[in-house]
């Protein structure tokens, strides 16, 4: 392998951990206030992809706009889904078979009435970004560019919300220690609702960045549940760094993997490393090194 | 109505016996052989979800790999029986190698790993040779096709996941995955052994899985990864026993053979209908009835006062109390 | 720190919160392991092994937040003990009448068929031991199975203890009642931020410098501590 070769998968894997990043966090945010396995993730992160072209095939809107727009929309359809179905679950500081069979079940809804308003067939959003930037022999596609950036941009003013506010305050509290952060006066039910908005703004958000990179069907978003939760337990459930972390490791691995592994089997990549990883590093890769830290 | 729970499964028995005789149409043995089908794997779902509470999205796993071990044999002219009892066997094999690092995760941390697994095996079963790859494999079996035969293959099937089910159910084993279910650590300092109890469950139910997968197979003539490795019949052997009642015998059933009417009229015409029911009927029995159909059956019949009568007799018939579906 | 248990003794454990009594037992039990040392029971080192291994050698706990099986009755609850306990019993018939035998033993047979989710917190207590009892342990660590109990449920639990003695086990005990472990022990070791602070009979006990200032800082032998 060329130096040349070697930077532009560098590159490749570094524009897809952003993507990835993205897909992850809202997942992550979730599951560490409320210790809900959304498996609905996928389920929003797919109409965020039709939401997208829906408003670039009728209003002609540039796909990124739609990317941004949507971010408000999805938070108060997650605060409607939170009040309509999640909060009814029974409060637990582990996640419950009940909230995953529960958010299971609603990806199926969405799934089906997916399949029933736009059918089975692919769909892709085909726009002037399609193009790549060269520099030099290394080629960066400039779709992936300006998703990265509009991903990573999100990740910073996620993480400057949770760090600055009273609201990300309360989040922080509830994924530290529960019982005390509701001792001190944080509404759960309130930090819940709040939550599970932002965290399905950011499915809907990341459908809709990946848009604008891949075709899509109503089954769209499954691949990426699996290696949404990958990320999140390589990298721990505290943080936005965490997610970062995470993301860019298994983007790594999957990018670099092609050279190992026949391209048929790369699918795989990510389902036996979460294997793996569960299995390995039950606390995550940055928990462990969070632990070994304080200890010693 | 006393004597009403021993007596009645014999008696369904005896129908489905009976009723080729009667003279079926084609279409109706079909439909009766799916729902069958469906039925063994809704109860061997229910052994490890519903009993030991360890909800697994991996059964495709077993049901692919045993119908894919029945067709490469029958397709080399071994006695299809036998080769059912293959199926069983790889299947259980595919449970240990599964099991084994997976059961030291945690509910829903093993119900994560299961979708993990699930995929990966539908993407190598893509990519082998052997089994015509992601295009599929069609089986050339000798002789006339008797739909009658299937139909009781499939019928014995059925009844022996059902009497497995309630073997189980009775037995100091089950009485151990229900400790196990509604309190791991409490159960392993009572000198229950969590890890294998899942182990075996796990294994008893991917041979009634893999049977299963078997049975369909040669009843079908053609298989793909995309059809017995999808998801979707994941999802299925999953939301039948939850949808019919968790951790009873007759929950399990009941899911089964509604979910294989249900599924056989819809699916035909309206795919998506079926899967958006079953969506929405799932979230509604998380939040409102998680005894699903057969606990709100019991509701009803109790508001009419029939089944006032004796408190055993209805444990025995409905598997446990209310009560312990919550625990999920 | 390090300690013994003689066969055939009720040890008592105290300390004030968080002294580390909780996470002893949990050590000895199987349900983490070690970071360091070791456990010897007569003689064979049983360091690291799993709860339900410890069980088949005569190993047993309750835990002090109770942890019945809700959904279950009392009698299956003790029944899961007997089937799979150090001398499993795997009819069913012969398992339920010694399920019977121990739950007379705790004075809960009236309550055999209830539900364990009813039961009061006094019941449930009861309820642990009689788990633990079932397993036919030889060495039995019960953690505050008198926290949050009426007086009277407190002498007739102290009694109950004092015969498991007399049918041949030892016993590690763990409690904050000063007077139920004053009582009831033979032994006592006090705990203190995970270190052995003292060891000796009641009387000693009573009368140790260390001990005293470590919970009040000044002498009232035998009256309920406030920690």
């Amino acid at each position: 392998m060329t130096a040349v070769e070697f930077i532009n998968l560098l590159i490749s894997a570094l524009l897809l951990a952003g993507l990835y990043a993205a897909v992850a966090v809202g997942m992550t945010i979730i599951y560490g206030v409320m210790k809900i396995v959304n498996l609905a993730h996928a389920g929003f992160m797919m109409l965020g992809a039709y939401f997208n072209y829906e408003l670039f095939e009728w209003l002609h809107l540039d796909p990124m706009a739609g990317a941004l727009l949507s971010l408000p929309v999805f938070f108060v359809f997650g605060m409607g889904v939170h009040w309509l179905l999640v909060r009814w679950l029974p409060k637990s500081d582990q996640p419950t078979l009940s909230s995953l069979l529960l958010m299971f079940g609603f990806w199926l809804v969405l799934q089906n009435v997916g399949y029933l308003i736009w059918g089975n067939s692919d769909r892709a959003i085909l726009t002037a970004h399609r193009r790549t930037l060269p520099l030099g022999p290394i080629t960066i596609p400039t779709a992936g560019l300006v998703v990265f950036i509009a991903a990573v941009t999100c990740l910073a003013v996620l993480q400057f919300i949770l760090h600055k506010s009273w609201f990300g305050r309360s989040v922080t509290a509830l994924i530290q220690n529960p019982y005390a952060a509701q001792i001190v006066g944080v509404d759960h039910q309130k930090t819940s609702q709040l939550t599970f908005g932002l965290g399905t703004a950011f499915a809907g958000f990341a459908g809709a960045l990946m848009a604008m990179l891949f075709s899509f069907n109503p089954d769209f978003g499954r691949p990426f549940l699996v290696r949404a939760f990958v990320i999140i337990v390589l990298g721990g459930l505290e943080s936005v760094t965490g997610v970062a972390f995470g993301a860019l490791i298994l983007a790594l691995i999957e990018t670099f993997g092609i050279l190992f592994i026949p391209a048929g089997y790369q699918p795989a990549i990510s389902f036996g490393l979460l294997v793996v990883v569960l299995l390995v590093f039950p606390t995550g890769i940055a928990g462990l090194l969070k632990r070994k830290w304080r200890l010693a | 109505m006393k004597f009403a729970p021993g007596f009645l499964p014999w008696v369904l028995l005896a129908v489905l016996i009976i009723l080729p005789a009667l003279g079926l149409s084609p279409n109706i043995t079909r439909l009766l052989f799916i729902t069958l089908v469906w039925t063994t794997t809704s109860i061997a779902w229910n052994l490890l979800g519903g009993f030991a509470g360890q909800v697994s999205f991996g059964f495709a796993v077993f049901y692919g790999l045993g119908a894919y071990t029945a067709a490469l044999l029958i397709d080399r002219g071994v006695n299809p029986y036998l080769a059912f009892m293959a199926s069983a066997v790889v299947a259980v094999i595919a449970s240990f190698l599964i099991g084994l690092p997976t059961f030291r995760l945690r509910g829903p941390y093993f119900a994560i790993a299961t979708i993990g697994v699930t995929e990966a095996v539908r993407v190598v079963m893509s990519n082998l040779s052997i089994t015509g790859g992601a295009s599929g494999f069609r089986i050339s079996e000798h002789g006339p096709f008797r739909q009658v035969h299937h139909y009781y293959t499939a019928l014995g099937a059925a009844a022996i996941a059902v009497a497995i089910s309630i073997l189980v159910s009775s037995s100091r084993f089950g009485l151990a995955l229900r400790a196990i279910r509604q309190d791991e650590d409490a159960a392993a300092g009572l000198g229950v052994n969590p890890y294998q109890c899942k182990l075996w469950t796990h294994g008893l139910a991917a041979a009634l899985t893999g049977m299963a997968g078997g049975i369909y197979a040669r009843y079908a003539g053609y298989i793909h990864p995309q059809g017995v490795f999808a998801f979707a019949t994941s999802i299925s052997i999953l939301l039948m026993p939850v949808i019919g009642g968790v951790g009873t015998v007759w929950g399990a059933v009941l899911g089964g053979v509604i979910f294989g009417i249900v599924e056989e009229e819809l699916v035909a015409n309206f795919p998506q209908i079926h899967l958006l029911l079953y969506g929405t009927l799932l979230i509604l029995i998380i939040l409102f009835e998680p005894d699903g159909l057969l606990g709100l059956l019991r509701r009803l019949f109790r508001r009419y006062g029939r089944d006032s009568q004796s408190k055993e007799a209805d444990q025995a018939l409905w598997g446990r109390s209310r009560l312990e579906g919550r625990e999920l | 720190m390090s300690f013994e248990i003689p066969e055939r003794h009720i040890c008592g454990f105290i300390g004030p919160n968080g002294a580390g009594k909780t996470t002893l037992f949990s050590i000895i039990t199987g349900a983490f392991p070690p970071s360091a040392g070791s456990i010897e029971l007569r003689g064979n080192d049983v360091t690291g092994m799993k709860a339900a291994a410890l069980v088949k050698l005569g190993v047993a706990r309750t835990h002090q937040i109770v942890r019945p099986f809700k959904a279950m009755t009392v009698l299956e609850n003790v029944q899961v003990a007997v089937h799979f306990g150090r001398q499993p019993i795997a009819a069913t018939a012969a398992a339920r009448e010694q399920a019977m035998n121990v739950l007379k033993l705790v004075g809960l047979e009236a309550k055999a068929s209830s539900l364990a989710s009813v039961l009061s917190l006094g019941q449930q207590k009861r309820l642990e031991v009689a788990r633990a009892l079932a397993t036919g342990p030889d060495l039995l660590l019960l953690d505050e199975i008198c926290g949050g109990l009426t007086s009277a449920e407190t002498r007739d639990m102290l009694h109950l203890l004092q015969d498991i003695r007399e049918r041949g086990a030892t016993i590690m005990y763990v409690e904050h009642d000063m007077k139920a472990v004053m009582a009831v022990c033979d032994r006592i070791t006090v705990l203190n931020f995970g270190q052995k602070l003292a060891e000796g009979t009641p009387q000693e006990i009573q009368n140790n410098e260390a001990v005293i200032t470590a919970y009040l800082g000044k002498p009232v032998p035998g009256e309920h501590p406030s920690a």
